[in-house]
Formats: C-alpha cells, sequence, structure tokens
C-alpha cells in the first residue's frame, strides 16, 4: 500500500518520466466531466483495477484541460485517455494509428441543455428559442464537445448564423460548472451546459428555479470516448489493445465507475466520431 | 499670469503635468470607446458561496498541495535563476540591436504562451514549467541588466592600465558596480516568478494554480479559499524566509525535487518546427495563394479586432490602475498613517497583487456581467497593487522634514511632486504587462490577441498561435518604443529595474566620507 | 637625445569643443614635469593625449580616483597589476586573495599609510585616504612613466610632498597635474602652464619663483 502511495506522489509530483525512464509502464488519463476534485485518490482506483487485468504497471497522471490532454496522448506520455468526442477526434487525427475502443453506455446518445436566466422570459419549448437574438450567451470550455461544439453546431442549424452574430456577446466560461453559476447569477442572460452536470448541480440543490431554467435540448451526439495509441501492442504485448477494451468493458464496480462517472462501458470505433469531425470541421475548427 | 506677467512657466513639473494630461485624455478616450455594458441581476446567491468559501476554507478537500506548493517553489526558482543567467549572458551583448530586439521578442510572450508551447516540446515535465518562466524572464533581466551596465560609472574601467584584458576589466570594474541592484532586482523578480509558477498550473502544470483553478471554475469555493490563503501567504512571508545565503540551498532543493528534465520522446522540438507551426496552406501544399488568403483571414478576422480590443483595454486599465495606485500608495508610505494602518496596507496590497486576475475578473462579471469592465478592474487592481508598493518604497528616498507639511498637505506639496516621475516610469513600464495579462480574460468574450492566441492553442492549430504572437509581439515593441521616447522626453532615465536600484535599503553602504 | 612625448602644432579636443590649440611640446625620458594652471585650462585633456602616445608605458591615476567602490582597498590596486596576469590568476585573486599579491600591496600600503583600511571598500574610506588608493593602483602598474592628475590633491600638504616623492621616486618619468604651486618647485625639475588654451609656461624649476606662477592664475 505505502508501495502504491509512493508510486502515486511520484507520479503527482514529478508527472511523467514516462518513455524510456519507465518503459514497462502503462500510463493512462481522464478528465471527467464533472467534478474534478481528487482525481489522484479517485483514479488512482482505476489505475490498480486496470494493472491487476492487465499484469503490467498502470498509472494515472492527472491533466488540467483537454488540450494538455492531447498533447501528452500525443507525445505518448499517456498511452491511453478519457477524452471528450471533439478532443477524441483531435487525438485520433495527430497520432495516427490510434483507435477508439470503449465508450460510456450514456455516450453515443449524449445531449447539451441549453440553459436561461428567467429574466429573459424565455419558457422550454422543442425548438430553439429565437427571441435569444441579442442576448449574451457563453458556452462552457472552448474545446468542451457538449459545451460547445455540438450545441454551437445544432444553433446554427437552428438560426442560420454564427452564435457571434446571433447573440450580442459569447463567451467561453471555461467549466460547465461555472456555466450554471453566471447564468444564474445573470451575468451571461443564456448558455450551454453538459445535461450529466445539470442534473448532478440539480441533485445537489446548486440550481435556484427562480433564478435559472431549461429551456432546449440538443439532438443527441456521442460523446465521450477511451482512445488508446497505435503503438501500444508492439510496446506490451500483441493484444494488448484487446485486453485493455476488455478490461474496460468489464468494469461493473460501482466506485470505479463514479469516477467518470458512467453507469458502464460498451465498445466504440472511430467511425461513431464520424458526425464529430464533419461538425468540427464546418465550425473551422479542424484544419 | 497675473503675478508674473513678465516670464513664462518653466517647471519640471510641468512638463510632467502635459505628459499625464495627454496619457489621460488617451486612457478616457479608451474608456469611452470601451464596451462598459453592466447588466447585473441576481449575483447574491453565488457571491454569497464565495463569501461562505472564504470564510470556511478546507485544507484538507485538496489532494497532495503540498505537493503543488513544492513545486511552485521548484519551478520559480530554477527558472528565475536560469533567466537570470540567460538574461544576464543578453545584457553582455545589450550594445548590438539585434540583442534587444531578441530580448524584446521573448519577453513579449506571456509565460503561459511558452508553457503551452513547451508543453508540445518538453512534455508535461518540469523542464516546461521552468523554461516557461525563464525565457521571459531572460528577456525582462537582459533589458534591465543591459541598462545597469549602460548606465555604470564608465570612468574605473577607463582608469585601468591599458593592457588589461576585456574579462579582468569586467569582473574588477564593470561586475561590482551593477552587482548590488542585479541582486536587489533578482530577488524583486522572486516574488513575480513566483506567481507566474502559480498560474502555469492553469494549463496543467502540477503548481498550485492546478488546484486553484479546479476548485473555482468548479464552485468549490473552500477548497479554492484554502489554495489561495496559502499561496498569500507564501508570497506575504517572503521577506523572512528569502536570504541571500539561503538561495544556493533552495536552488539544491529545488533540482532535487524536480529535476529539470523533459518527458517527451525525442523528435518533439523537429516536429514542432517542421509540421506544427508551418501554416496550414503550406502544410497541405495549397500553394502561395493560399498561405496570403490564409494571412489574411487570419489578420481580418482576429488579429485587426485583437490589436483593437487589446489596446482599448490595455489603455483603459493604465488610466484607471494610475488613480488607484496614486490612492492606494500612502496605505503603505511610512510618511503616512500609523504601523498598523501600514501593516494592513500591506496585507491589502499583499492580498490585490497575488490574487490571480482570472479570479478578480470572474467574481467582478457576476458583479457587472460580461464586458470590458471586468476586465479593467481587474487588471487595474492587480497592477496599481504592485505599482503602489512600489511606490511606498519610493516615499523613503528623502529625509523627512520635521516640520514639514502631513496629510493632505503632505501628500500634494511633499510627496507627489517626488514620486511622481518614479511613478509614471512604473506606469509606462507596467503597460507592457498589462497588454500581455489581457490574455486571460477569455472568460469575459472579450475578444483581445490574447483570446484568439488561447483559442489556437486549444484547436492545436500552433501556425495561427505563432502568427498572433507575432502580431501581439509587434504590438508590444510599438508600446516599448512609444514608452521609451516618453520617457526621454521626460528625461525619465528610469525602468523598474533602475528604480527598485535606487530604493533605500537597495544601497546599504554609507555616502564616502561619512565613516572612516 | 630620445623623445617620450611630443607635440607639433596638434589640437586637442574634449569631445568637439578645442581646449588646446597650437600645442607644441616635448617630454624626455627622465624628465620629472608638474603641469598647472587654473581648472578648466586643459590639464586633463593633455593628460589624456600624453596618455594615448604611450598608452603600455603609462601608469595612470586619474582625476577623481575612478575606483570601484564596491570592492576593498587591495582589489583596486590589485587593479593596477591587471596587464601582468592571466585571467585566471585573476579572478582567483578576486574571489581568494593570492598571498604573493597580499604581501607586495600591503607593503606598498605602508609606504601609503593606508595599511590599515586594505580590506575596506572604498566607499567606507575618506576622500584622502581613497586618493592614496588611487595613487597606489597606479604605482602597482610598475611601469616607467606616471600620469597623474591631481593625484594628492585630498591629503595635508605634508603627507602630499611625502607621497608625491615616493611616486616620482618609482618611476623614471612624469608628467602630474597639481594645483599647490609649492609642490611643483619642490619636487620637480620642470613646470608646463596652461591658460586660455595655450601653453604659456615651460621652464624647469630651477629659475622659477612662486610669484612666477601666480601669473597662470591671475
Amino acid at each position: 500500500m505505502i508501495h502504491k502511495i509512493r508510486a502515486r506522489l511520484a507520479a503527482a509530483l514529478l508527472l511523467c518520466v514516462t518513455g524510456a525512464a519507465h518503459a514497462d509502464t502503462f500510463v493512462f488519463t481522464a478528465i471527467p466531466d464533472q467534478d474534478e476534485s481528487r482525481l489522484m485518490t479517485r483514479f488512482g482506483q482505476v489505475a490498480d483495477y486496470l494493472a491487476a487485468e492487465l499484469g503490467v504497471e498502470v498509472r494515472y497522471i492527472p491533466v488540467k484541460s483537454y488540450a494538455a490532454a492531447v498533447t501528452a496522448f500525443r507525445n505518448n506520455e499517456v498511452q491511453l485517455a478519457w477524452f471528450g468526442g471533439f478532443t477524441g477526434v483531435q487525438a485520433q487525427r495527430l497520432v495516427p494509428g490510434s483507435r477508439a475502443i470503449a465508450q460510456g453506455v450514456e455516450d453515443p446518445q449524449f445531449i447539451s441543455h441549453l440553459i436561461v436566466h428567467t429574466s429573459t422570459g424565455i419558457e422550454p419549448s422543442d425548438d430553439f428559442p429565437l427571441a435569444l437574438r441579442g442576448k449574451r450567451f457563453t458556452f462552457g470550455s472552448r474545446s468542451s464537445t457538449s459545451g460547445r461544439l455540438m450545441p454551437e453546431h445544432f444553433m446554427r442549424e437552428a438560426t442560420g448564423e454564427t452564435p457571434q452574430r446571433f447573440f450580442s456577446r459569447v463567451g467561453f466560461s471555461g467549466d460547465h460548472s461555472a456555466t450554471i453559476a453566471l447564468v444564474q447569477s445573470g451575468a451571461w442572460d443564456a448558455g450551454v451546459v453538459n445535461y450529466k452536470v445539470w442534473e448532478q448541480a440539480r441533485a445537489a440543490g446548486r440550481i435556484d428555479d427562480s433564478k435559472v431554467r431549461k429551456v432546449w435540448s440538443t439532438p443527441p451526439y456521442p460523446d465521450y470516448h477511451w482512445v488508446i495509441r497505435g503503438d501500444v501492442d508492439a510496446r506490451f504485448g500483441n493484444d494488448f489493445t484487446d485486453r485493455v477494451q476488455a478490461a474496460l468493458l468489464a468494469i461493473t464496480d460501482e466506485a470505479l465507475l463514479a469516477a467518470f462517472p458512467r453507469q458502464g462501458f460498451i465498445p466504440a470505433s472511430n467511425e461513431d466520431y464520424q458526425l464529430i469531425v464533419d461538425t468540427a470541421r464546418s465550425l473551422d475548427l479542424l484544419d | 499670469m497675473r503675478f508674473m506677467p513678465e516670464a513664462a512657466w518653466n517647471t519640471t513639473a510641468g512638463r510632467f503635468r502635459r505628459a499625464s494630461l495627454w496619457l489621460g485624455l488617451v486612457g478616457v478616450l479608451a474608456f469611452l470607446l470601451a464596451d462598459l455594458e453592466i447588466t447585473t441581476l441576481s449575483p447574491g446567491t453565488e457571491l454569497a458561496r464565495i463569501g461562505t468559501g472564504f470564510l470556511t476554507p478546507d485544507f484538507a478537500a485538496t489532494e497532495f498541495v503540498w505537493q503543488a506548493l513544492a513545486n511552485t517553489l521548484a519551478f520559480a526558482f530554477q527558472g528565475v535563476a536560469l533567466g537570470v543567467v540567460a538574461g544576464f549572458v543578453l545584457a553582455l551583448g545589450w550594445r548590438f540591436r539585434g540583442v534587444r530586439a531578441f530580448s524584446a521578442v521573448i519577453r513579449a510572450v506571456h509565460e503561459l504562451f511558452w508553457g503551452l508551447i513547451f508543453l508540445q516540446i518538453t512534455g508535461l515535465s518540469p523542464l516546461t514549467g521552468v523554461l516557461a518562466i525563464a525565457i521571459p524572464y531572460a528577456g525582462i533581466f537582459a533589458k534591465v541588466f543591459g541598462e545597469f551596465l549602460e548606465e555604470a560609472d564608465a570612468r574605473p574601467a577607463t582608469a585601468l592600465p591599458s593592457g588589461s584584458t576585456w574579462l579582468a576589466t569586467f569582473f574588477y570594474a564593470r561586475l561590482p558596480l551593477i552587482l548590488l541592484p542585479v541582486r536587489t532586482y533578482s530577488a524583486y523578480r522572486l516574488e513575480c516568478g513566483l506567481r507566474a509558477s502559480a498560474i502555469l498550473g492553469f494549463i496543467g502544470l502540477p503548481t498550485l494554480g492546478f488546484h486553484l483553478e479546479t476548485a473555482f471554475r468548479q464552485g468549490d469555493y473552500s477548497a479554492g479559499a484554502a489554495i489561495l490563503y496559502l499561496f498569500f501567504l507564501l508570497i506575504g512571508t517572503l521577506r523572512w524566509w528569502l536570504h541571500r545565503h539561503l538561495l544556493p540551498l533552495y536552488l539544491g532543493a529545488a533540482l532535487w525535487w524536480a529535476p529539470p528534465l523533459s518527458s517527451a520522446p525525442a523528435g518533439t522540438l523537429w516536429r514542432f518546427l517542421s509540421e506544427d507551426i508551418v501554416p496550414a496552406p503550406l502544410r497541405q501544399d495549397g500553394g502561395f495563394e493560399a498561405f496570403m488568403q490564409w494571412c489574411l483571414r487570419l489578420a481580418s478576422e482576429q488579429a485587426l479586432p485583437g490589436l483593437w480590443h487589446t489596446l482599448v483595454l490595455s489603455s483603459a486599465a493604465l488610466l484607471l490602475t494610475a488613480l488607484l495606485s496614486l490612492l492606494l500608495f500612502p496605505l503603505v508610505s511610512p510618511r503616512f498613517g500609523s504601523p498598523l494602518s501600514r501593516g494592513l496596507g500591506h496585507i491589502l496590497l499583499v492580498i490585490l497583487r497575488t490574487t490571480p486576475e482570472f479570479l478578480l475578473a470572474f467574481i467582478l462579471l457576476l458583479l457587472f456581467g460580461p464586458s470590458m469592465l471586468p476586465g479593467i478592474i481587474a487588471l487595474a487592481l492587480h497592477t496599481s497593487a504592485i505599482v503602489a508598493w512600489l511606490g511606498g518604497r519610493f516615499t523613503l528616498q528623502w529625509p523627512a522634514r520635521c516640520d514639514g507639511a502631513t496629510g493632505l498637505r503632505g501628500y500634494c506639496y511633499e510627496v507627489l511632486p517626488r514620486i511622481y516621475p518614479n511613478l509614471l516610469a512604473l506606469l509606462l513600464y507596467r503597460w507592457e504587462i498589462i497588454m500581455r495579462e489581457t490574455a486571460i480574460l477569455g472568460i469575459l468574450g472579450i475578444t483581445t490577441l490574447g483570446y484568439f492566441v488561447d483559442a489556437a492553442f486549444a484547436e492545436f492549430r500552433f501556425d495561427r498561435a505563432l502568427f498572433l504572437i507575432l502580431v501581439s509581439v509587434l504590438l508590444n515593441l510599438g508600446v516599448d518604443a512609444f514608452s521609451r521616447r516618453l520617457r526621454q522626453h521626460l528625461r525619465l532615465s528610469l525602468n523598474e529595474g533602475r528604480t527598485l536600484a535606487r530604493l533605500p535599503g537597495a544601497d546599504t553602504t554609507p555616502p564616502r566620507g561619512a565613516a572612516p | 637625445m630620445d623623445v617620450l612625448f611630443s607635440f607639433r602644432g596638434d589640437h586637442l579636443y574634449q569631445g568637439a569643443r578645442p581646449v588646446l590649440t597650437d600645442l607644441t611640446l616635448t617630454v624626455r625620458p627622465g624628465e620629472k614635469v608638474a603641469l598647472l594652471g587654473r581648472s578648466g585650462a586643459g590639464k586633463s585633456t593633455l593628460l589624456g593625449a600624453l596618455r594615448c602616445q604611450h598608452a603600455t608605458q603609462v601608469a595612470w591615476c586619474p582625476q577623481d580616483g575612478a575606483l570601484v567602490p564596491m570592492l576593498s582597498a587591495f582589489h583596486n590596486i590589485y587593479m593596477g597589476a591587471l596587464p601582468r596576469h592571466g585571467v585566471g590568476y585573476s579572478l582567483l585573486n578576486l574571489v581568494w586573495p593570492q598571498a604573493r599579491e597580499r604581501q607586495a600591496i600591503h607593503a606598498l600600503a605602508r609606504q601609503l599609510g593606508i595599511e590599515d583600511c586594505l580590506r575596506v571598500s572604498i566607499d567606507r574610506l575618506s576622500g584622502g585616504q581613497a586618493q592614496r588608493v588611487a595613487l597606489g593602483r597606479a604605482l602597482y602598474t610598475r611601469r616607467p612613466v606616471l600620469l597623474g592628475d591631481e593625484p594628492v590633491s585630498s591629503v595635508d600638504e605634508h603627507q602630499a610632498q611625502r607621497l608625491l616623492a615616493l611616486a616620482l621616486s618609482q618611476h623614471d618619468s612624469a608628467v602630474v597635474a597639481l594645483h599647490d604651486r609649492s609642490l611643483a618647485l619642490s619636487c620637480f625639475d620642470r613646470v608646463l602652464g596652461l591658460r586660455d588654451g595655450a601653453l604659456v609656461l615651460d621652464a624647469p624649476t630651477s629659475g622659477l619663483t612662486l610669484a612666477d606662477l601666480d601669473a597662470l592664475y591671475a
């Protein structure tokens, strides 16, 4: 136990001196779509589980932003990563041969909510509320699929213009929780959030219904998934990718799943994310 | 004029008044052009949560917070040390235009952007943190040290017998003359380096900023407040634990704790240079035509609006900074108040200059809604706390008269005229820095240059990031040239470093002949 | 006969400003020359021009001392020896004063009357002490020609006489600017007088009186 704690400590301190120094350690990272506190503790359990299943040393390193996660994946500092839809696609493009191997049970049918401050007087409806024209609007993080990419895509479809034209002002709060807090305070009139974060905030009693309400939801789209580098088989053994996939799909322990948080994992492939690629291209987020 | 019909006023103060008036008018114009819409509706709930968080800091909420603290210190010590050495080497060539331009370019890029660049090349490693601090600091040190050398008394070197080698002359008759100001300035920069190191956590390096940003972004204010308090403590107690003789120990500990190694595989530098920063049309063989179009589009959609908003925002922030500095510096000046009020003033200034701007901006965003206003106030509060802190120390430069005026009369007649040149020089110097800092205000939806650079990094378009960074470098060079010219016009032979070096306490030696 | 310094109708400038015009002058090896004249008459300019003619032969003692204030008297005196030693030795001596230099400089300092303040930095010395350090630096250069610009102006008359005699005894030739006319007559064998941008007096001291010299200042 002490040995494990020390190993994790070393990981946290020096980040990772991977590659040459620890050629035999399999490293992964993950940014959950809500609650980024105590990542080392929570994902340390996942690392222990994977180590037991795969028979190699497994380490988790915490990464701050989607961009940092993709960079670490690209630099082979991590070999496996739990990415959002858009960042997963970025990673697949930057690391030829990398593969999507699993996604959350919820992820093929992910949605985002449009939330507004009640002072706008906008009521819930099935169509995007065009009355928001000229209001102040915030996305979440720039490269978030549920906080930016897909909502922007569907909003462009509904309004026929870019958000920068449709709204008087467009910001990036940086995070779903911040979006909720800022719309609730009235600083922004409206914003989009990941539905899971919204539901969790409701459950936690952080939502004041007299100030902020959900008025519209996007159509479903694919989101979070596990991406693994193509060169792991050469490094860790012939069927390593398949074994990692099997290990992920076999997770049933609630405590482990709560870290993500997902009900379970199902198989995925690169092709599942073509919609994301097309959307990112049309929004000029990919060259 | 009625009293002196025969002669026009010819005073130094008049020159300063006129320059200030023009600068003030630019600031007022910027305020008129800036978007200052106030649209707040119900910030109460969130502000109450923030307030509760600050009253109930939770030191146990963050895992590995002590390690983050150690990393913050380690990166700062190594980064500043490397910056001092590199800056010193550059300063030796300060008379070459190329060296000056190179220094200006590397210091015009924000630490965070250096961090994002090195993330690609040296990975999520201590080396990235060290270089992200060391490189811009080398540019700053080069300028300050270079000007120290320029201003140092040249006579001892010329008095040496002919035939003395260049190196021996330097070590005997040049270096000793500037050693003290170099030391004072480096120590001051270490505080800035600690802040920069903490902020590097925002992009994922394991410093205090990592947990600080997460906690505040996710609304976990108790955890955030605890980290912030820790950081205040670190900066506030600096003068008690930062001793020259302990520096080698600290530096050794920093190297032991976080050896500056890269964690990225070989070849990342080449990949960055040969692929990442090559403009997309050229990478995809689009030809020169497509490249020109790419440039034009980037210039018209991002660079030009970014330039404009950066200029307006920073000019307005500069005016507000000036006004706040004039108000704040008496708080820490020994010419005013009591020891108690000065103690409180010091605490206030430490809090203001240590709190990351993004946090101030977030709270002000809740208060005022999204516009330039929260950005202007956040930048001005932060910067004026630094200027006022230095300004308070300037007031020690002349001996107090026991029959001197006190209070407001003392402020207007005795103190302000004397320290005004220093304050003005500092403000001009800080303009550059305010401009760099506008980068972190993306949360406000203000499209400054930094906003677009940030977006380019998030989209993994280093070609665009580089283009926009070059534009901001040009802007910085322009502002630097302008403020240099203005300083020459006002005969302010001052920059931040030289100003600091003249402070009492910086030079403890008594005047010649005073002691046997 | 050999010539050490010579000017033939030369003009000397301070920056772009002409200071001495149409100067004709010869100094031979072995001569000890005093240079007199009101302040601003061009003494320092002339000394600078002399230094340029034989830079490698000259032990130089400038008017303001031009010492490094934060270094010790020992190190300031040692600077006279910089051309004699390699860079490595000089740098070593900077952080770790070498026994050989300590002995030599201590002996010199005793002659100058500053042996007690060798380890004190210049900014903590009196003006007279600092001036003797500057003279010590020139002596420690150990070169045949002394060029001094008011090297003893801050010490009392008695001391000045002694120091000047010491300095002159250690050099073959010397040109020294002074303001004390009696010192010029007692220690030197030739006097040069400058006035209004011209050399107006050039005579052996044997035939001069104080009254002759007063004309330079009238």
